[in-house]
């Protein structure tokens, strides 16, 4: 309802954790439902939405449903109806919604969820790890991954608009660390709710595929085996797989426009560090850029010609920024919060090898492991992974991951 | 159109009394002379009792022969009128009708028959057996006939199937402001929501996914309630869909007081994909999954009473319904309807499956109506005030073995496998006496 007047004056500042700056993000993005369920390392921002709610702060059709599945469900009939969505899972959350979380996409519904990133079971496990968000990085939703508690406040306002975008109209996770973002708490400023409504327009979420009776269609009726069906599924995967790469300039001009509003820019797909003049480069997604940047500092301290590339957004994969950020180095690593068992390597890392393979001429790279489970990456972790990355330009490139927390204590 | 009403006699209820020719005599001539009675009642061949009695046929042949005219049939009431002004008294009228439903009558010297008492007869009334039944059935079809069909003609259903004339007559019903969601089954596979790119139905339709259909449905009302508009939120859904993997979302709803009308529509199992069993598939029927060889002999489990946990989840309106049964189904509709505006309505109807179930097409209503009359399944409805009420009777029933004899899925029940499902059918109608008479006291006390 984003005619509405804003009931309440927001602070300009608050002091939070990363839960409650992704609460204050969709505060002000007044979406007109929101449907959650609570789930560690989640909990917390479902609370202060459910507060937010109570207190008249955020006017909001909420809908505490019995389960992740049914919170994805309630919000695609909403959308379909024209509602701007919201919800946030982590972990065992996601898995129980994956069915509706597959059919997003493809029904092109422009929905927002935060992404609280938690390792998967078993081992039971509730702390940090990007497990989840990873398992599924190839199912067509969006994925951007914050550094910072202000990072994500930002980001979940700019993320309807990305996913809104007539070009783009893709569902987009929002990703944040649990534990390290998800509860660490700084002082983090809001933008003014006029202008974030401004920024944001009013919902657009069904102009494409709706379910009203002023427009009566059917929604998702069987689409391929014989006939024209085989050729019509194949468009409308071509055009999901468009969308997708529209985003990339979406975001871009997005993250742009954001910051001549309200002044604070974050990098849109990646941040460069310090590698203009650099010989290697490790690449690190999520909040542990922060120790990895301090790891860049000291080695460029001690004479080292030390870079980094900080992924922002991971689906669609930057290629080309990447590929440009790649032709710079002549040696990589990449620190993964997650495992890809098929390859015995990070996920990300397997991207990087896939980009590797457009550069004209071959750089050695190396897997690194680490903050699985909540452990914490320090900038000892990272100095490791640079003294390996710069082995491996010498000519020492190990042959499997290296496990940054296998020997911590 | 016109509407065709009758009076139906049920020969078994008859004790030969003969009150309603007294009080047929009595409202046509003011006497209480039986011969003057345009009702009938006679002694049959092999005991019992017989009706001759006009029917107000659809294609009378009454008035097909009559030379002058003067029988027609009323396209407004259904009635075959008599017009005294033009009749010339041939009696051939008296030859043309096969259920002696018009008669020379000997005082007047002048033919005389049933005009349905301008539509309240008074022979009806009296009989206190229930032998006589004023059946106006055909009235609501004519209501409902004059209502848009939102289904497109076609619908690609089995033969014999009663679920294209359940879903045609509640979307009727509920009109076109209306979103309805109909899960993978036998529903969208006669094409209500398509096929690429073509869709079987005229208001929004689509297909949630098997798991969740009530959370999709609780999305659009709620989004539609906030933007001010009334939208029935409509599931039409198999049982499947309902009672076994979307369960978890059709409770969440119902708790959650979700404004959806929800129709499941029972056919005891996944009849779309080749007859698998389901939560509702009873005790001892055959399914591809439940089959029947050397060691098993059909399922070995009873079925979920999926109405009954809706009644323990409060909803505002519950009921059983059966297409045997069609003026109870309407009226429950037109219940669930109005409940659904303000919370959570599930009607859950037995729906026989010519393919499925292995019984002719041609037999469909008649295995609903044995359903039924031997208790297999009883018609109630429930709302959270007056609590749970039978709709049909529930004290004669009959034998079970007359509805299993009728449906092959039951064909290689043993002998203690009927007497098993016939305890448990005294069983579940004894829990549901007990909630119905609950029910009648919360409703005396609320009187009172």
């Amino acid at each position: 309802m984003s005619a509405l007047p804003q009931a309440k004056t927001l602070p300009g500042h608050v002091v939070c954790d990363g839960n409650e700056a992704a609460a204050w993000g969709v505060v002000l993005s007044r979406p007109d439902m929101v449907a959650v369920y609570p789930i560690t390392p989640q909990t917390s921002l479902v609370e202060a939405l459910a507060q937010f709610a109570a207190d008249g702060t955020l006017d909001t059709e909420m809908v505490e449903a019995e389960g992740e599945h049914s919170v994805l469900s309630v919000l695609q009939g909403a959308c379909l109806a024209g509602a701007r969505t919201y919800t946030a899972t982590s972990g065992p959350g996601l898995a129980f919604m994956f069915e509706p979380y597959l059919r997003a996409p493809g029904l092109r519904l422009p929905m927002v969820m935060s992404l609280v990133t938690r390792d998967t079971l078993s081992p039971q496990c509730v702390w940090g790890g990007h497990q989840d968000a990873m398992s599924v990085r190839d199912v067509g939703w969006i994925q951007v991954y914050c550094e910072s508690v202000q990072e994500i406040l930002d980001t979940v306002i700019m993320a309807f608009r990305i996913a809104e975008h007539r070009d783009v109209m893709l569902p987009i996770n929002v990703c944040h660390d649990g534990n390290y973002l998800s509860f660490g708490v700084c002082r983090v400023d809001l933008p003014d709710a006029a202008g974030v409504d401004a920024f944001l327009g009013k919902a657009d979420t069904n102009w494409h595929v709706a379910l009203d009776p002023d427009r009566p269609m059917g929604v998702d009726p069987l689409t391929g085996g014989g006939g024209p069906g085989a050729a019509l599924f194949a468009r409308y995967r071509k055009g999901h797989c468009r969308g997708m790469q529209n985003a990339l300039q979406v975001i871009v001009d997005t993250h742009r426009d954001f910051g001549d509003r309200f002044g604070r820019r974050h990098a849109p797909l990646l941040e460069e560090y310090r590698l203009d003049d650099a010989e290697y480069a490790i690449v690190t997604i999520g909040s542990m850029t922060g120790a990895a940047k301090d790891a860049v500092d000291e080695a460029r301290c001690a004479g080292q010609r030390a870079g980094l590339i900080k992924v922002k957004t991971y689906r669609p994969f930057p290629l080309q920024a990447m590929v440009q950020a790649l032709a710079r180095v002549k040696a990589v690593g990449v620190v993964d919060r997650s495992v890809s068992f098929g390859w015995n390597a990070g996920p990300v890392f397997q991207d990087v090898l896939g980009t590797l393979a457009m550069l004209p001429q071959r750089i050695p790279a190396v897997s690194f492991i680490g903050g699985l489970a909540g452990a914490d990456l320090t900038p000892g972790h990272f100095a490791r992974a640079l003294e390996t990355t710069a082995q491996a330009l010498a000519g020492a490139v190990p042959i499997a991951p290296v496990w940054l927390n296998e020997n911590d204590r | 159109m016109a509407a065709y009403e009758t009076i139906a006699f049920d020969a078994a209820r008859c004790t030969g009394c003969g009150d309603c020719m007294s009080a047929c005599a009595q409202e046509k001539t003011g006497g209480f002379d039986h011969a003057a009675s345009r009702i009938q009642i006679l002694p049959a061949a092999n005991d019992g009792f017989e009706l001759a009695l006009c029917r107000q046929c659809g294609d009378p042949g009454c008035v097909s022969v009559c030379p002058a005219a003067a029988l027609e049939k009323d396209a407004a009431s259904g009635v075959v009128r008599w017009d005294e002004t033009k009749c010339i008294d041939c009696l051939l009228c008296t030859v043309g009708c096969v259920y002696a439903g018009i008669a020379y009558d000997e005082r007047t010297g002048r033919v005389a028959k049933c005009d349905l008492c301008g539509g309240d007869p008074a022979c009806v009334k009296a009989c206190g057996e229930g032998a006589l039944r004023h059946v106006k059935s055909a009235q609501i079809y004519n209501r409902y006939g004059e209502l848009e069909d939102l289904f497109v003609p076609g619908l690609a259903g089995c033969q014999g199937c009663n679920t294209e004339l359940l879903i045609r007559h509640v979307l009727r019903a509920v009109g076109p402001e209306t979103v309805v969601a109909a899960p993978p089954g036998c529903i969208p596979g006669m094409g209500t929501v398509g096929y690429n790119g073509k869709t079987g139905t005229k208001v929004p339709v689509f297909h949630p996914l098997l798991t969740n259909t009530a959370s999709m449905l609780a999305g659009v009302r709620r989004t539609y309630k906030r933007k001010g508009r009334d939208v029935t939120a409509l599931a039409l859904a198999g049982d499947g869909g309902t009672a076994d993997v979307g369960f978890q979302s059709l409770s969440g709803a119902a708790e959650r007081g979700e404004e959806i009308l929800y129709v499941c529509v029972d056919n005891e199992g996944y009849m779309n994909t080749g007859m698998q069993r389901s939560g509702c598939t009873p005790y001892g029927a055959w399914t591809s999954t439940t089959p029947v060889g050397e060691r098993s002999h059909g399922k070995t489990q009873e079925a979920k009473n999926l109405p009954l946990l809706m009644v323990m989840h409060r909803c505002a309106y519950v009921a059983t319904a059966s297409t045997a049964f069609m003026e109870d189904l309407y009226d429950k509709l037109a219940r669930a309807i109005e409940a659904s505006k303000r919370g959570f309505a599930y009607l859950h109807i037995y729906s026989p499956c010519t393919s499925g179930w292995r019984f002719p097409s041609q037999a469909n209503i008649e295995v609903a109506r044995k359903a039924v009359e031997t208790g297999f399944v009883v018609l109630w409805d429930y709302t959270p005030d007056a609590g749970l009420r039978f709709t049909r009777p529930i004290d004669d029933l009959r034998a079970v073995d007359e509805y299993l004899e009728a449906v092959g899925k039951y064909r290689h029940l043993d002998a203690a496998q009927v007497a098993h499902i016939q305890a448990q059918l005294e069983k579940d109608l004894g829990l549901l006496k007990e909630l119905a008479v609950r029910g009648a006291q919360a409703e005396a006390r609320a009187l009172a």
